[in-house]
């Protein structure tokens, strides 16, 4: 019980008790501007009043005030440490911050003193979701449903907290129990067909089949069940479970239904016994056969055609895909390659694709010229053989080629942009950014209102490092209003501007922003994970359980996508540059800006002040009444080029949360373990360092990264002072020793390690990196760099241009021989010319020369 | 408004010019025609008053030809001028020109205010073809322009003209 002196002192004489509930029923309508005078009223008399105190503190934050309110919670709560209510403010306000952890807290200890609130329960269940601390919330659940049982959705809501506790049984107990006592369900009603979708689910995966099946089809008749397609799907499924000679017909209305969903083919042969993705040499002519009857009901439909080509062998493969081929090149099918090059992982049938559209090229090549006959074969056709060809000799690296077909086409018809975007490709392979741009920008100057070729456009100035060029075509699609194109971008969360700006800045040595960008993608994943938060209450009392169960999966495996991956390894190898360079942190800021640049950054630097400024006066000025929630506003932006975040003490920390999700999520993935490694060895984690060497080495035991690793771990712990305390020490040692051979000193570690991978160029690069680690002379790091270039080893671009990089780190005076070698062994490449070279390279398309002919006006007005 | 494409059985398309794929217009012209236009006949070829008469021939979706006029008064008469029409190599002689050209001509002859009495245009003295395409289309020699050209040989231009009947 709480002491005595904290309830008198919480008791108010009657008058007040009466304004104290005026005041929450104020507050529940939102009408703050009484509620903070009413507050004061009591608080006049009874200043030290907790309750009125958090009340008034929660109005203030509603009103904007937020420092002041959390002040004022803060005092309430000490004054009155045992009332719900103040609790419960003191929660609202951090779940207003997104600091859900923190406001768990605070519901645990408002739920203390008021153990069957149902508003605190329910919010409690919210956020125990979004912790995903789902033991509490089955108990959250339960309280709720025992406290209030007529209401459907604590039902439900119990349910799914079994669900995502992993408790499937008890899950469709409950189910069954909410079904028994169910009254009065109206006709067509959307909300008890996916509770009785959801409870086929279940009874499906706790493997009740038949049962689920009856239950399914007394629904759908009794039109319970609403959604048709869904009906179809898990008849099928489930009646291909039973084994039922009835589940062919149903998949087969399914395919009627669309004949394009390739699961549906899959679902239908897979009935038969066929397994779509491993077709056996028995099962493949079956295959082939249905697919085949399967087009000659439905001959628009493309899938079955195209699932032959995969399954397809020998003869049987050319004579399916020459038809398919010839269809789409002649209706003019952009995506044909995309489409086939999936089939290219068969040697044998690429050679197959490549013989039929070579000689068609060259049956069209043969007739175009005769126009006499109009029919026989298509411009158009032709032009599309060509675009196919070019892309399907560039995905095999015969680079030239490609341009020359490319520029037939060209010839042929110059008003087609997929020729001048493809083209801007090959040269991005060949290692020519510049030129790249260049080609997106020809094609772009054909379409100027091209969503997509501005787009790709903008995107490849950013590769060329052409910034600011890139932003002012990005800024056609932002907000005008907006304090700059890049700040639109960030707030709609586009990842990819934000990646490629990042990437960008990177390169041209700017880690301060860099790092600001990378962390806004990281913010963006933040945000998305936030708002997962409203559906843990919406889809409840909607009764959107399965997608919204598809969307709790989702969340979890948030981080696994790739552009999150691409920033949390981006900004570890920084964070670890600047760890290993502290002096990188001051100097780089301004590293790569030329005076102009310096300019237009200050001069961007005071509109974005400026635009803060006004925002802030307009928000003072206009709304001093109105309710801004309890979310926090846009934060003020002070660290417009990332200073902050490059000279952050706690970089490596900052790096090793980002990675943390990769452990899991990424596991696959030896860079973000060797990512991880690099964070963890800084950060004196050995064991984690360990465990991601480990990870790393059974993932792919020669991985030139890993072998840099393996070295410079060894040599970090064999010239460390001390060996770490137990009991790891003792584990790193013997970790270490299953790693490295303790017999072969380091020198001969890497020099096996070369002989082993003598001419492959990453390897090459990796033995020189290790031996900067023992160390040798420069000289001798130098020689096995030039290594590279020996004419068995075929270095490509990007492991060129990391030897580059390399040399400039070791300050090798011979940095230039090598970039100037590279420069003629890759032949269509700017990347390794000089910096004035590169400065003059024409980056727009050719504009139209104004000036030169106005004669030809003149003759043309005749 | 009317629609800015008109389908047709022969997966033939007219377009209206825009400022936006006016660097289509330009890349044809700089392929077909051995003259540079100016700045000026790009503003002209967008005014409103010419979209009837500026035109991107598409096939099969992709823009292969142009055709565009203007709108000229002289002595109280006016006349359309044909400035440029091409279609390039690849794609000729499948009616593609006759087709946009009538479509033209048949703009033309609706036109009301003010009232377009005939079309002409020069061909240059060497392209016979060029001619007698146009007098396929009832296109009538009416003189030969001598030094037309100044920058290309040979300078001397038919010139062609044809009345426009009512519809």
């Amino acid at each position: 019980m709480p002491p005595a002196t904290a309830l008198s002192k919480r008791a108010l004489p009657s008058k007040e008790a009466t304004l104290f509930k005026e005041l929450l029923n104020l507050y529940e309508t939102r009408q703050l501007k009484k509620g903070s005078k009413t507050a004061d009223q009591i608080l006049k008399k009874f200043p030290e009043h907790g309750e009125t105190l958090c009340m008034k503190g929660l109005i203030q934050t509603h009103l904007g005030k937020r420092e002041e309110g959390l002040e004022l919670v803060k005092k309430g709560i000490r004054l009155d440490l045992t009332s719900h209510i103040c609790w419960h403010v003191f929660g609202l306000i951090q779940k207003g911050e997104k600091n859900y952890e923190e406001a768990l807290k605070s519901y645990t200890q408002a739920l203390r003193f008021d153990k069957e609130n149902l508003n605190i329960l329910r919010d409690a269940a919210h956020l125990q979701t979004q912790l995903r601390i789902y033991d509490g919330l089955v108990e959250t659940r339960h309280t709720l449903l025992r406290l209030r049982p007529a209401l459907r959705q604590n039902w439900i809501g119990l349910a799914i907290a079994y669900h995502l506790n992993g408790n499937i049984a008890e899950a469709l107990k409950v189910v069954e129990q909410y079904e028994a006592i169910l009254k009065n369900v109206p006709d067509y009603d959307v909300e008890h067909s996916e509770v009785l979708l959801y409870h086929i689910r279940l009874l499906e995966d706790l493997g009740q089949i038949n049962e689920a099946l009856t239950l399914l089809d007394v629904n759908a008749k009794s039109r319970a069940i609403l959604d048709r397609i869904a009906i179809m799907e898990f008849r099928a499924r489930l009646m291909s479970k039973l084994h039922l000679d009835d589940a062919e017909h149903t998949w087969q209305a399914l395919i009627e239904q669309n004949p394009d969903c390739h699961d549906y083919y899959k679902g239908f042969l897979l009935n038969r016994g066929i397994d779509l993705d491993a077709v056996t040499d028995e099962t493949r002519s079956q295959a082939l056969q249905c697919l085949r009857d399967f087009s000659a009901q439905m001959p628009k439909a493309g899938a079955p055609l195209r699932l032959a080509l995969n399954i397809a062998q020998g003869e049987q493969f050319k004579e399916l895909v020459e038809p398919y081929l010839l269809a789409g090149l002649e209706k003019g099918v952009p995506s044909l390659f995309a489409d086939v090059k999936a089939l290219y992982r068969d040697e044998h049938k690429r050679r197959i694709i490549e013989d039929i559209v070579e000689s068609y090229r060259e049956k069209c090549a043969a007739v175009t010229p005769v126009p006499a006959d109009p029919i026989s074969v298509d411009p158009t056709a032709y032009l599309w053989t060509l675009y196919f060809l070019a892309q399907h000799h560039s995905s095999l690296s015969r680079h030239t080629r490609s341009l020359e077909l490319i520029d037939i086409a060209v010839t042929h018809t110059p008003t087609l942009p997929e020729l001048y975007m493809f083209k801007g490709r090959v040269l991005k392979r060949c290692g020519d950014p510049y030129g790249a741009a260049r080609c997106m920008d020809e094609a772009r100057v054909l379409d100027l209102q091209d969503r997509f070729l501005n787009t790709k456009c903008a995107k490849y100035r950013l590769r060329a490092g052409y910034i600011d060029q890139a932003v002012e075509i990005l800024g056609l699609f932002t907000k005008k209003d907006a304090s700059s194109p890049s700040a639109d971008l960030e707030d709609m969360q586009s990842l990819l501007y934000l990646t490629e700006d990042a990437d960008g800045q990177l390169r041209r040595g700017n880690l301060g922003l860099a790092l600001k960008r990378y962390t806004a993608v990281q913010k963006v994943f933040d945000e998305l994970e936030d708002d997962q938060f409203d559906f843990h209450g919406y889809s409840l009392r909607k009764f959107t359980l399965n997608v919204y169960l598809d969307l709790i999966t989702w969340e979890d495996q948030l981080r696994s996508h790739p552009v999150y991956i691409h920033a949390a390894i981006s900004v570890s190898q920084i964070y670890v540059r600047l760890h290993d360079d502290p002096s990188l942190g001051t100097s780089s800021v301004t590293a790569g800006l030329t005076d102009a640049e310096k300019k237009a950054k200050k001069k961007a630097k005071k509109a974005a002040q400026k635009v803060q400024e006004d925002s802030k006066k307009g928000a003072t000025a206009t709304s001093a009444n109105e309710d801004k929630g309890l979310e926090p506003g846009p934060a003020k932006d002070d660290d417009l080029d990332g200073t902050k975040l490059l000279q952050a003490q706690d970089g490596l920390e900052k790096a090793a949360k980002m990675l943390a999700p990769l452990s899991t999520l990424a596991k696959d993935n030896v860079d973000a373990w060797i990512a991880t490694y690099d964070v963890a060895v800084r950060r004196k984690k050995y064991l984690q360092a360990v465990k991601a060497l480990n990870s790393a080495k059974a993932l792919s035991p020669e991985h030139p990264e890993l072998h840099v690793r393996l070295a410079h771990f060894q040599k970090t712990m064999s010239s460390a002072p001390q060996p770490p305390p137990e009991p790891v020490g003792s584990v790193v040692s013997n970790a270490l020793a299953r790693l490295l051979p303790v017999e072969l000193s380091l020198e001969l570690f890497n020099a096996q390690y070369l002989q082993r991978h003598s001419i492959d160029a990453a390897s090459i690069l990796a033995a020189a990196k290790v031996s900067r680690i023992l160390p040798v002379p420069r000289e001798e790091i130098e020689s096995t760099v030039f290594g590279i270039l020996n004419p068995d080893v075929r270095p490509d671009i990007k492991t060129a241009s990391q030897a580059v990089a390399f040399l400039q780190e070791i300050r090798s005076p011979r940095t230039d021989e090598f970039k100037v070698a590279c420069d003629a062994r890759f032949e269509l490449s700017t990347i390794f010319k000089s910096p004035s070279e590169i400065a003059a390279l024409p980056w727009k398309a050719a504009e139209v020369d104004v000036a030169a002919d106005t004669q030809g006006k003149t003759e043309m007005l005749g | 408004m009317s629609s800015p494409i008109q389908r047709s059985p022969l997966r033939v398309s007219l377009s209206s010019l825009t400022p936006n794929n006016l660097g289509t217009v330009r890349k044809l012209n700089s392929v077909l025609f051995p003259i540079k236009y100016s700045e000026k006949f790009y503003q002209d070829i967008l005014l409103p008053e010419a979209e009837d008469f500026c035109k991107l021939i598409y096939y099969n979706d992709i823009p292969v030809g142009t055709i565009c006029c203007r709108v000229e008064t002289e002595n109280g008469k006016t006349r359309l001028y044909i400035m440029t029409m091409g279609i390039l190599a690849p794609y000729r002689s499948r009616g593609l020109g006759s087709q946009s050209l009538e479509q033209v001509i048949a703009s033309a002859a609706s036109h009301l205010k003010p009232k377009i009495g005939s079309i002409s245009l020069h061909v240059q003295v060497s392209n016979p073809a060029g001619k007698a395409f146009y007098e396929r289309h009832a296109f009538k020699e009416v003189g030969i322009h001598q030094g037309y050209y100044k920058k290309i040989v040979p300078q001397d231009a038919w010139i062609l003209e044809r009345q426009i009947v009512e519809p």
